[in-house]
């Protein structure tokens, strides 16, 4: 899921997609090696990656002369709103990035929030994540460059034959590792498993396969962490860890 | 042997399914076509034709069915008019866009509002975007002739791409005409087996229709479909080299009456052609250079042929049967987007718009439309002239009274 | 999901599914695909007529000798309650009439999950939904009714209709294979817990579908040729609110202030049906009290 902003006091002559961004922000670092995503593509040289992410430096940059900004969104939330709902960290830090002062993004998220129906308990919760991201987010100014107007080369399509838009490869979304979905990942003891096949059934994406003993075995690489196995064990013999892995 | 009978439009459309050999019917009634599914029913019942006719509940369902059951491999036919192409008409994007050959006979019908039973093309041309071939018949010959053909490019492994062949309502569908039908054995030679590459098998799992997002995707898969149309055109003519070779009948996407001197054309479609023809010898026998166009092919557009053949005029018309509010004649349009860049075309064009809701257009109002050619400084250049009677005229303004119509703003 | 999963387990491989618009159509985003079966994208209103396409087509060439019969495949109807209840619901009625030989499965999220769930045929009384929020004006949500599609295809008499959910597995399994057997047409609704829509936490799908069946508010039966047999008895139906709390679309009936009204005749509706189950086919039951309102 990708959205776009821009913020100018002049006419703003553009529109859709943005392909010399000055801020990505990158909410979930798993995307930062899914190729399909590849959300850093467009940045260019001094441009920040604003990333939520709980390890490694504040502040790093690469050869490309990319700024990488790390910031913790994710656990903040879930300790101020019991959930991982990390909108208005992001929309704190990258306001603070764009210069935009903190008066102006609690009306913002105020406004927004309410408009969505969040109100009273939630809604201040909402405004403290808001506060404490803003505060965490250090000050920097942005520099890239000019943005270059490249040649386009254009080619035609046309092909000499039918194409048709059918599917052949059968089966192919497993190609697909969706398992960086997870916020928690479930964790079998299987000390305490007897081997019932409860959680085998009810998985939704089919992610939990027996091995010899009809004992479970998870797919990481396609368990988003929807957590039904962790509620329906009838012994409680999975536990939920919360996920930080990045998959490479 | 050839056998020859006096047949309708709607029964000539019917023997062309049978001999055909298609394979599944799903059909709905509608005024005034449903005397090709009754044929067909009947035919079937009687074990006179080994295909499958099954009733659906609405146009909708009815091309639905048709295009899925052409992509499991099955030869398909179905028929329609005006309401009940509209009603389905999403479906027609859907199947040309699923890559499923078929045949859809129109029997053109004006469309509602008002509703109406007899004839325009407003119902077959607003499907001239969907990506279906699109054929259009003069004659009941015409009727059976073009659904052969249609199913040959259709299922052509180069095009693979739906066909409607459109015949006027009443003037054509009930309208007993002489048609040779072609014999089982002609049709086998011509006409090969439909062997589509995907269909849906076990063993041979494939899913079709999927969401494309990517715009650059989707559009790859649109153009696709227009470089298959373009491709289609050719087909029909080599589809017709071998038509002729069989039947001794020859048909083109663009036809030409008298056309070989002519400095005064018209361009003309469907069944009023016929009308217009007569026109045409009227005037000869006066001495005046006209001729007469024929557009066989609607989709894909067959821009050089209308190039070649209206080049060098002194003046040509266009006939619309049809009108797009706003704008004027379609077909007008499309002739004039093709004239464009020639260098010597004509110094006049001109759009007549008449027959709308099935109004009848004399051999006089055609000779009118060759008379303004040859006076143009009479004409408003780009307007269309309608063709209109004053007795009509006053018909109307009669009915208007009769219905209570005071024309006073209350 | 989990649905689609013990459809696949019973039925084999050698199934094309028959889609129209909805959250399970986003299964395929070309070039991936999650199914090792065939699938037919057709439009919303004609997933019905999609299937009997294929069905019709692959009996002709049958019967015509240019396709085995080991190349036949098993032909399945996968809609939300969007198609099935409203804009498809001629063309379901169509098929079921012409005794097409067919599967039907309804995922039954009760609204038009895909678009942002706006109200569908299928939305309970008293649910919040993007077209039918609750304002100080119109505090209860939907005031109308959950139309009985179950009742509605029951009418045309086809060979076997089931309620399903993803909580009672081994009933569904049972049904399925039950269906099997016959021809013609063979329908399921299954309740499909939808998280987003519904606003409660994934991990408790299941336990909700649980709670919707031991509440009585999804009742698992099946109906052979229009006569019905409840497969599961509640026997002692719990209060309806303890399925109806746990989830966001229903937080207006008890916050701000509690809805007495409202909730009481939903539990009232559960009541009048399954005492009129238990009648029908000989069961005892008992029914969860409403909460009465003293008369200010």
């Amino acid at each position: 899921m990708t959205a776009f902003t821009r913020i100018s006091h002049s006419p703003i002559m553009e529109r859709g997609y943005i392909f010399n961004p000055h801020i990505v922000v990158v909410m979930d670092e798993t995307l930062l090696a899914d190729a399909q995503a590849r959300p850093l593509e467009d940045l260019p040289r001094g441009g920040v990656a604003l990333i939520n992410s709980a390890r490694g430096p504040i502040f790093s940059e690469d050869q490309a002369g990319h700024v990488f900004m790390r910031i913790n969104f994710t656990d903040p939330a879930l300790r101020i709103i019991g959930k991982p709902i990390v909108s208005v960290s992001a929309a704190a830090a990258a306001a603070k990035l764009c210069g935009l002062r903190k008066q102006h993004v609690e009306e913002a998220v105020r406004e927004e929030l309410s408009e969505l129906g969040v109100r009273d308990e939630l809604l201040e919760k909402n405004l403290m994540l808001m506060s404490e991201t803003y505060d965490n987010t250090p000050r920097y100014s942005i520099k890239v460059d000019e943005e270059r107007v490249g040649a386009v080369e254009l080619v035609d399509p046309a092909s000499g034959r039918v194409v048709y838009s059918d599917v052949f490869a059968a089966g192919n979304a497993v190609h697909r590792a969706t398992g960086n979905w997870r916020v928690f990942r479930p964790v079998v003891d299987y000390g305490k498993c007897t081997g019932c096949k409860v959680c085998f059934i009810y998985c939704p994406d089919s992610a939990i396969s027996l091995d010899a003993e009809n004992k479970p075995v998870i797919d990481y690489e396609h368990c988003k962490g929807c957590l039904i196995c962790v509620v329906e064990c009838p012994i409680r013999a999975i536990s939920s860890v919360r996920e930080v892995e990045i998959f490479a | 042997m050839r056998e020859v009978d006096m047949l309708t439009g709607n029964v000539a459309a019917a023997w062309a399914a049978r001999i055909a050999d298609v394979d599944y019917i799903p059909a709905y009634p509608i005024t005034p076509q449903t005397e090709i599914i009754e044929t067909l029913a009947s035919w079937i019942s009687q074990g006179l034709m080994k295909a499958k006719l099954v009733q659906l509940e609405s146009e909708h369902s009815m091309l639905t069915a048709a295009g899925t059951a052409s992509l499991s491999g099955a030869r398909v036919f179905t028929a329609t008019s005006s309401q009940g192409l509209l009603y389905g008409f999403e479906m027609l994007y859907n199947i040309a866009g699923w890559r499923a050959p078929l045949v859809l006979v129109n029997v053109s019908r004006a469309v509602a509002a008002p509703i109406t039973l007899e004839p325009d093309h407003n119902d077959v041309l607003a499907a001239r975007d969907s990506g279906f071939i699109q054929l259009h018949a003069e004659k009941c010959q015409e009727v059976l002739d073009l659904i052969l053909i249609a199913y040959r490019v259709a299922e052509d492994h180069r095009v693979m791409l739906p066909v409607i062949v459109n015949m006027d309502g009443f003037y054509l569908s009930f309208t007993r005409e002489p048609v040779y039908i072609p014999s089982k054995t002609d049709v086998e030679e011509f006409l090969p087996p439909y062997n589509p590459p995907h269909p849906f098998r076990a063993g041979r799992p494939v899913v079709k229709g999927a969401a494309v997002l990517g715009g650059h995707i989707y559009a790859y898969f649109k153009h696709n479909i227009h470089e298959s149309l373009l491709r289609a055109g050719d087909v029909f003519k080599e589809a017709a080299a071998g038509f002729r070779e069989v039947t001794g009948r020859f048909h083109s996407p663009v036809e030409g009456f008298l056309l070989d001197d002519a400095e005064y054309v018209l361009v003309v479609t469907n069944s009023f052609t016929s009308i217009a023809r007569k026109a045409v010898v009227r005037l000869r026998e006066k001495g005046v250079p006209a001729g007469l166009v024929k557009l066989v092919m609607l989709r894909p557009f067959p821009s050089s042929d209308i190039m070649e053949k209206l080049r060098g005029r002194k003046a040509v018309a266009v006939f619309d049967q049809n009108i797009s509010p706003g704008l004027g004649g379609v077909i007008y349009n499309e002739v004039a987007a093709a004239l464009y860049h020639v260098k010597n075309r004509p110094e006049t064009l001109l759009s007549a718009i008449g027959g709308v809701g099935g109004k009848y257009t004399t051999v006089e109002e055609f000779e009118h439309v060759f008379h303004m050619l040859m006076h143009p400084e009479k004409t408003q250049p780009g307007k269309p002239v309608f063709l209109f009677r004053a007795d009509e005229l006053a018909h109307v303004q009669t009915a208007l009274r009769l219905a209570g119509y005071t024309g006073e703003e209350t | 999901m989990l649905v689609l999963r013990a459809f696949h387990k019973v039925l084999g491989p050698n199934v094309v599914f028959v889609n129209a618009a909805g959250c399970l159509t986003l299964l395929q985003v070309y070039p991936y695909t999650p199914n090792k079966s065939s699938w037919m994208y057709t439009a919303f209103a004609s997933a019905p007529a999609g299937a009997q396409g294929i069905r019709d087509a692959l009996d002709i060439l049958m019967e015509k000798g240019r396709v085995n019969s080991f190349e036949d495949l098993k032909v399945v109807v996968v809609t939300g309650d969007g198609a099935a209840y409203d804009i498809g619901l001629q063309s379901t009625s169509g098929a079921i009439e012409r005794g097409l030989d067919f599967y039907y499965l309804v995922y039954d999220n009760e609204a038009y999950g895909n678009t942002g769930f706006q109200k569908s045929g299928a939305t309970p009384y008293g649910s919040a939904t993007a077209t039918t929020p609750p304002t100080e004006r119109n505090p209860t949500g939907y005031t109308g009714v959950k139309k009985d599609l179950f009742e509605i295809w029951r009418s045309h008499k086809p060979p076997y209709i089931a309620t399903v959910a993803p909580s009672h597995m081994v009933d569904m399994l049972r049904k399925i294979e039950t269906a099997s057997q016959f021809k013609g047409p063979k329908l399921f609704i299954a309740f499909s817990s939808c998280p987003t829509g519904w606003g409660f936490d994934p991990s408790l799908s299941v336990r909700i579908s649980r709670l919707a069946v031991e509440c009585g508010i999804w009742p698992l039966k099946e109906s052979v040729y229009g006569k019905v047999r409840h497969t599961y008895i509640p026997t002692v139906l719990k209060p309806v609110e303890e399925y109806l709390r746990h989830q966001n679309r229903f937080r207006h009936l008890f916050t701000p202030r509690k809805q007495e009204t409202a909730i009481a005749s939903i539990q009232e509706q559960v009541n009048n049906y399954w005492l009129e189950a238990a009648k029908n086919e000989g069961f005892r039951i008992t029914v969860a009290k409403p909460v009465t309102i003293a008369p200010p």
